[in-house]
Order: C-alpha cells, then structure tokens, then sequence
C-alpha cells in the first residue's frame, strides 16, 4: 500500500481530498517550497522579526515581505509537515484496519445496485 | 458522498491527532543540553562559534560596515551596545581560555580604541538615538550615563584581565566624572537621553565603579550601598517587587519594569548586591519567564504593568506575548543565577525560531542582529570576570 501511495505521489496524480496520499503530497509541497525559499537565501532576511532591516538595497518593505514568507514556509515546513506524515500514516494503518471490519459488516454492493434499481 | 464525509472526517481525526502529538515533541528536535551554551569552566561550542563569527566582523571591516550599518538604520545605541557586549564577553573568554587570550585582548583593545576615537570625533550623539537632541539635558555639560557606564565597564573588564596602563587613566577620568555627578545630583539619578534615565545604565555604571575599586584601590561602597537602598525604596514597582526601567531625573517613574532591561539589571546587581539580585531574578522569572511545549520565552511586561512596544522590545508575537527583546536578554538572567531549565529551554527557541546559520565554524542568528549575537555571547560566557572581582584578590 505505502509503496502505491508513493508511485502515485511521485507521478504526480491528483489525490482525493484528505486522503493519505493528498497529505503526503501538501507535504512534499511544502519541503519543496521550503528548501526553495531556503536555497534562495530568504533567512537572511529574519532580522525584521527584532526590527533589523534584512537589506539595505533592498529596502524594509521588500525585505519585510521576503522575511514573512520564510517564516511562514519555515513553520509550514517544521510544524505542518510532521504533522501531515504522521496523519497520513495514521490514515494508511486505519484503512488497513477498518475496511477489513466494514467488509464483515457492510452488504455486497450488489443488494445496493439492486435496490437502486428497485428505487 | 457519504464516502466523501467519511474521508474528510477520517483525515480530519487523523490530522487533529497528528497534531495532539507533534506539538509537544517540537522542541526535541531543537533542545540540547545547556552545556552546550554555556560551561561553567572553558568555553562552549556555540559560544566559540557565536565568537567566530563577531571576530571575523572586526577583522573585515566591509562585512563589519554592512552589519553595523544595517542596525543603525533602526537605532544608533545597538552599534555602541555590541562593542560592549563584545568586550565583555572576550573579557570573560580570555579568562576562561588563557591560551587564546592575545587574541581576545587584540580585539578588545580595537574595539575600545575605535569607540573611544568615535566618541570623541562624532560626539556623544553619534551613539544615541535622535530624540537626544531635541531637548536639552537638565545637567550640564551633557553626559549620558549610557555612554559613560557602558565605556568605564568595557575599561575596566580589559583591565581586570590584563593591566594596560594607557586605560588606567582613561577609566579613573571616567569613573570620577560619575561619581561626581552622582554626587551632585539630588536623588543621585543620571541622565542617559535628556530628563530620561535608565536603571540598566545605573547598574552598569555602579558595577564600572565597583571594579574601578577593585582594580585601583579606590572605595566607593557608600555611594554603592546608598545607591542601591535608594532603588529598592522609590524604584520598585508596589505591583510585582520589580525595579522599573526608566525614570526622571527627579525619579518620577517613566516606564514600569520591562524585560528587555530586568535581565540585564539582575546580571549587573549579581556584582553589587547577590541577594537583592536573585530575588530580583525570581521575581523576573516568575513575572516575565515563560516555558510553553519546552520552548522558553519572555513577555516584555508583568501582567500587572502593561506597555507599548518599543525598539527595546522589539515586535511582541500576539497570543503568547514573546517579546524577542526580552527572550534574548533572559539568556543573560537564567545564565547568571544558573536557571538550567529555563536557559535549555530559551536555548530551544533560539534554535527554532531565531533561525541559526553555521558557515565555517561561525554561528549568526539571522533573526537576531549584532547586537544580539553579542548578548547571546555574553550569556555564554558571563561568570569569570564578576567572579574575580567578588573574589576581591587585587590584580
């Protein structure tokens, strides 16, 4: 199962919403983002948060606005990002629990499409 | 659609528990033991790294020039309180590692040199910030107790590590100027900015005279003791027992107790009076500290005394009130009275939310400033000097 998820998530296809796989994929998302924001060396620009201007050339506003976006994707990255895996897991091992319970329980899906029918 | 709610509420519950337990494993990541910031004896890693990197400043003046620029766009005072925090701290490390000692001194001497020759080429306003020079000092000829106190401090730390006779005079000359002022003055209060006067540079000023005392025989203890019974009895705030931050020159109170200035006062009092000190620490850390998932952190005001922010405070986070001005200076606070849990736990948010970047060897917190990294030092290194003064054995 872990090893479908991740071909999926790989080849890029749209996960169901909230599924296991949508959350490792707004995972991946946002490692992604960070490691961009990261690399492109938006950390610098962090000093605004004890009112120090990030760059002179750049001026407050711009490094204002470049130091937000880190702090927002760093905490993203850092707090969202565990927090999405570790659902996604708990989803995958409940999925693997559950059906078995509701597949003993639930009706064929054939008395359903015979009664939409009757219906 | 009923597998459609199904889901959503499946993924729902699973983030929400997710969530339940990652928050409060957080600052594992980011927590170390507090000997990694600070040692009671040699140096620690990130205070040797932290160290690199203000080296590296004073040995390129471009990058220095950048730095020191980029925090006088906001306020002057931060380029004149990281050169004293700086010598400070080299003074504290040259008596933890001997052997780099020249080293140290080298870098104290330049830096004490090129303030001392700024102050006198731009004037004692090249250090203050503007509103200095919209009124006049009520006593004149002008001083500020900033300037002088935090100088005399940096003098003396270089003296009590190593004797440099061209100091020797320099520091005399300063400190009997305070005095003098003090003597002069009704309520004994001096002012840093006009009618303006602060209890962080009253403190510094007392701890210069005290090791002036100590490093040239002289005794002002009476001036010491008076001092401090005259603050506990016109300059605590009723509400928290905490020493207010600024004040008139008349001791009219201007701003309540602030973090961004306790912490450093229960440090500079530790060398005047250790008992009136630590109460004053555990009144800041009861009023002020916080410790919230093992991350630490400090508001800016008690409860009881709200404020605005200020350039001392920095931006307050809202909700948990931080105050990044106060979080920094609590180092100082938890690394002098030997708070381990609260100084472990400041250590984890520094290293979660102040951004730490390792090159080389050297350690900056992009989040902070020179100024800051400075204090940090200082944190991590504070003790010795203060010791072998208390210990009283002449140089």
């Amino acid at each position: 199962m872990i090893k479908n998820i991740w071909r999926r998530l790989v080849t890029g296809q749209r996960a169901e919403f909230l599924s296991a796989r949508d959350l490792l994929q707004r995972a991946v998302a946002i490692s992604g983002l960070f490691l961009l924001v990261h690399l492109a060396g938006f950390r610098e620009f962090t000093g605004i948060l004890n009112g120090t201007i990030g760059s002179l050339v750049l001026g407050w506003n711009l490094s204002a606005f470049l130091a937000v976006i880190y702090i927002l994707v760093y905490l993203a990255f850092v707090i969202l990002v565990p927090v999405l895996v570790l659902a996604a897991m708990i989803l995958t091992v409940w999925q693997r629990c559950i059906p078995k319970e509701e597949d003993s329980r639930v009706p064929p899906d054939t008395s359903s499409r015979r009664s939409d029918a009757n219906g | 659609m009923k597998a459609r709610i199904k889901r959503i509420l499946a993924g729902l519950t699973a983030l929400t528990v997710a969530t339940i337990v990652w928050l409060p494993c957080l600052h594992f990541i980011f927590i170390r033991p507090a000997a990694e910031f600070r040692r009671d004896e040699g140096i620690s890693p990130v205070a040797r790294a932290l160290a690199a990197r203000h080296l590296q400043l004073w040995t390129e003046p471009v990058l220095r020039e950048q730095e020191l620029n980029k925090m006088r766009v906001s306020n002057a005072e931060w380029d004149f309180m990281g050169r004293s925090y700086l010598v400070w701290s080299l003074a504290n490390m040259a008596l933890r590692d001997p052997a780099s000692k020249p080293l140290y001194l080298q870098t104290m001497d330049r830096i004490i040199d090129e303030t001392l020759r700024l102050e006198q080429q731009e004037g004692m306003y090249f250090f203050l910030m503007p509103y200095a020079k919209e009124r006049h000092y009520l006593v004149q000829p002008a001083h500020s107790l900033f300037l002088d106190g935090e100088i005399a401090l940096m003098l003396a730390a270089r003296r009590v590590v190593e004797e440099k006779p061209e100091y020797k005079p320099l520091l005399t000359e300063r400190v009997n100027a305070i005095v003098g002022r003090f003597q002069k003055s009704l309520r004994r209060l001096l002012e840093s900015y006009p009618d303006e006067c602060w209890m962080f540079d009253h403190c510094v000023a007392l701890d210069a005279i005290k090791m002036a005392d100590y490093l040239d025989g002289s005794d002002h203890s009476a001036l010491i003791h008076d001092w401090l019974a005259m603050a506990r009895q016109k300059l605590e705030d009723p509400k928290s027992g905490l020493l207010i931050s600024s004040f008139t020159e008349d001791g009219t109170p201007l701003d309540g107790p602030e973090g961004s200035s306790i912490w450093m006062v229960t440090h500079s009092l530790q060398l005047l009076d250790e008992d009136f000190a630590r109460d004053q620490y555990q009144r800041a850390r009861k009023e002020l500290g916080e410790i919230t998932l093992g991350f630490g952190y400090a508001h800016e005001w008690p409860q009881s005394s709200k404020g605005t922010a200020d350039i001392d405070s920095g931006p307050i986070i809202p909700g948990f009130e931080i105050s990044a001005g106060s979080s920094g200076m609590a180092f100082i606070g938890a690394s002098t009275f030997d708070d381990g849990k609260f100084l472990a736990s400041l250590d984890a948010t520094l290293d979660f939310a102040a951004f730490p970047s390792r090159t080389h060897g050297r350690l900056k917190y992009c989040a902070s400033n020179q100024v800051g990294d400075a204090a940090l030092l200082y944190a991590a290194t504070l003790g010795p000097l203060w010791q072998k003064v208390k210990n009283g054995a002449r140089p």
